[in-house]
């Protein structure tokens, strides 16, 4: 797998460079704009993580160029600014993900494998957490290597959780998720599932906090 | 010592009554003047025929000059209009003749012409009239002299009383003056006056220009000068918050890698020290993100801040939700039960997104650092029909009564309390609060325990 870094600064270029590398990706770090775009158009990368400040040529555009040569290699944008239309014009012209500086590790570390996984069609598409795994693609959980009897449904909540663990889902979001496959389906329905998927992952020391008028979240394994 | 501020009236009065008082004054001496002239003319013409009335009944008898007054005539000069006269006749050698020997004699007795002069008759200034009379009769030859006398009160107080007569009109119309010239300066002034209501009026936001149709040409130049140094204030004003906001933006990047070398090393750290010293440094990271956020967030409330027109309808449920769920990761680090209590109920609010989180932040920030480990944090979002109160409570040692005003102070900071911070989270959320014609108030508990922040927005149409 290899990703293209295009961040201006220098220390926080060396800590995603670090960071990415002990996850064994094939990291590149450019710190300029022009770099950055000459490099792209030589050369296929698995994840642009792109810097919308950098110098002489702007990641927008940057971006611009990438997308308008055809290519689709998903690219996770950083901002320093927060002023929304930033990250509206970034999303427009093709970025896939941003994140605002400063952000967590864990979270790039989240939100790069999950592109990466995304760019790749029909590739491994396994969440784990902790002793509990989740194939996506299988549609099968295990907990501590035995597979978990679960419906569509539970394993459809299981998923969002696991999509963002150690973060709120909300109901209705979750609600919505499963709109796809079901008709309706009530506030009550997924505090069942909820219940049952709790029921199911318990003996693996997997929880699933309830947050108060606000959803749920799958908490951090210890 | 206090002196009084000149005021424009009163300026303006003095100097138009003060000259005024002054002419009046002249005028009352030239009328004076004028009056005597004309009195003292009027007067000498009656003694003149007097005179005549007398020297009418001068005759020569026997070579002796005679003037045997009849009784009317006598009685005519006791009761005369201007006054009681009295008379002298004499002879060509200056011999008594009839009258009354007292009367003063004019400067030349000898002159043939009329003489009209002053004098003293028993102690009393009179005026007198002499008038020559030549006779050339019965063996005498030389001027027979009548002098009429009469007081000269009598004029004197004639004149007095015309110069009065003219000097109370002029006056009345002094007055009348002062009074209009103050009615006109009032109407004149009235004009500044609705300036100055219309500035005091302003909100400390409000640096648009000020309108100047309705001020009279005299008072433009004064509102196009105002306009103008309002137009270069917003102008700093937007500068400044322009590089407030640049600074704080630019300032995130640095901090970003921070934050990420900090986390790195944490992994590799195996000593426990160098986890601590590590893991201080993280949380000043976070108190440094938080500051930046801060910062931005009073740049843009501010006057002329970035961005400062974004307004937008929003539901303030949804906000809350999204904003209190970010919280929570850090709710459940220090053991606290962080929720939300709001009715499925849209809360449409108009305002500006970014600032409204902000706000929010700033709430859960304190609520979460100042409350204790296992205790409680609520955010409330209850919309009625007029409004949308957003409410964040919690049971942590709340604040005492008399600080809770001066808590949404910037830089004020409860002390004893263990926590960092700069003082500028509650003076930020006054700051949106007003911004949103809002209003934040501080309380405590609903249990009278804790804190309790309130923050009404107008309903959205």
């Amino acid at each position: 797998m290899r990703i293209l870094i295009a961040e201006d600064d220098p220390m926080l270029a060396d800590g995603l460079v670090r960071s990415l590398k002990e996850s064994d990706y094939a990291v590149d770090c450019v710190s300029e704009g022009g770099a950055a775009d000459h490099v792209l158009a030589g050369q296929n990368y698995d994840l642009v993580i792109l810097d919308l400040g950098l110098p002489r040529l702007d990641g927008f555009e940057v971006l611009r160029r990438l997308r308008h040569r055809g290519s689709r290699v998903p690219v996770l944008v950083l901002t320093a600014r927060d002023a929304l239309d930033d990250r509206v014009k970034g999303l427009d012209l093709g970025a896939d993900d941003y994140l605002t500086k400063p952000f967590d590790l864990p979270e790039l570390e989240a939100r790069v494998r999950a592109l990466i996984r995304r760019g790749q069609s029909g590739g491994t598409s396994v969440l784990s957490h902790g002793a509990l795994t989740l194939d996506t693609a299988g549609r099968c959980a295990t907990l501590d290597g035995e597979l978990l009897d679960l419906s569509a449904r539970e394993l459809g909540v299981l998923e969002v959780l696991m999509l963002r663990s150690g973060r709120v889902v909300n109901k209705d979001r979750l609600a919505e998720q499963l709109y796809g496959w079901d008709e309706e389906v009530g506030a009550n329905a997924i505090e069942v599932y909820v219940h049952r998927l709790r029921r199911k992952l318990e003996p693996g020391g997997v929880t699933i906090r309830t947050i108060r008028g606000l959803g749920y979240l799958l908490e951090k394994s210890p | 010592m206090t002196r009084r501020p000149r005021t424009l009236r009163r300026q303006l009065l003095t100097w138009l009554v003060a000259p005024l008082i002054v002419l009046w004054t002249l005028s009352t001496w030239i009328d004076f003047e004028i009056a005597n002239r004309f009195v003292r003319f009027a007067y000498d013409r009656a003694l003149l025929e007097s005179a005549l009335d007398i020297s009418r009944q001068v005759k020569v008898v026997d070579g002796r000059v005679h003037a045997d007054l009849p009784e009317v005539v006598v009685q005519m000069l006791r009761t005369r209009q201007s006054g009681a006269a009295y008379y002298l006749v004499t002879g060509p050698d200056n011999e008594y003749i009839t009258g009354d020997p007292d009367l003063p004699s004019p400067p030349d007795p000898r002159s043939d012409a009329v003489y009209f002069y002053d004098g003293q008759h028993r102690g009393k200034p009179v005026s007198a009239v002499a008038m020559p009379l030549p006779i050339d009769s019965g063996g005498v030859a030389g001027n027979v002299l009548v002098r009429v006398a009469e007081d000269y009160g009598t004029r004197t107080e004639v004149a007095r009383q015309i110069m009065i007569g003219m000097m109370i009109p002029q006056g009345v119309l002094i007055v009348l003056a002062a009074l209009a010239v103050w009615y006109a300066i009032g109407r004149g002034l009235a004009p500044l006056n609705s300036l100055q209501r219309e500035i005091s009026a302003r909100s400390h936001r409000d640096l648009s220009a000020l309108s100047a149709e309705q001020a009279p040409r005299e008072v433009r130049p004064l509102i196009q000068a105002m306009n103008d140094l309002l137009g270069r204030l917003s102008k700093a004003l937007a500068s400044q918050q322009r590089l407030i906001g640049n600074a704080a933006h630019q300032l995130r990047t640095p901090i970003a890698g921070i934050k990420t070398q900090t986390e790195l090393a944490l992994r590799q750290a195996r000593v426990s020290e160098t986890r601590e010293t590590l893991q201080r440094l993280q949380a000043a990271t976070e108190q440094a993100t938080r500051m930046i956020n801060q910062l931005l967030a009073l740049a843009r409330a501010e006057p002329g801040g970035e961005g400062a027109h974004t307004r937008e309808r929003l539901d303030l449920a949804v906000l809350a939700r999204d904003t209190t769920s970010e919280w929570v990761p850090r709710a459940i680090a220090r053991d606290i039960d962080l929720g939300l209590d709001s009715t499925d109920a849209a809360a449409p609010v108009e305002g500006d997104p970014f600032l409204l989180r902000e706000m929010l932040n700033n709430l859960l920030d304190n609520a979460l650092s100042y409350t204790q480990r296992g205790g409680r944090v609520t955010v409330r979002v209850t919309p009625d029909a007029n409004r949308i109160v957003l409410s964040v409570e919690d049971n942590g040692p709340g604040v005492p009564e008399a600080e809770r005003d001066r808590v949404f102070e910037r830089f004020y900071r409860v002390l004893g309390t263990g926590v960092e911070g700069c003082g500028l989270g509650l003076a930020i959320v006054q700051e949106i609060a007003q911004r949103h014609g809002a209003d934040a108030v501080l309380t405590h508990g609903a249990d009278g325990t804790g804190t309790l922040v309130r923050v009404g927005f107008p309903r959205a149409a």
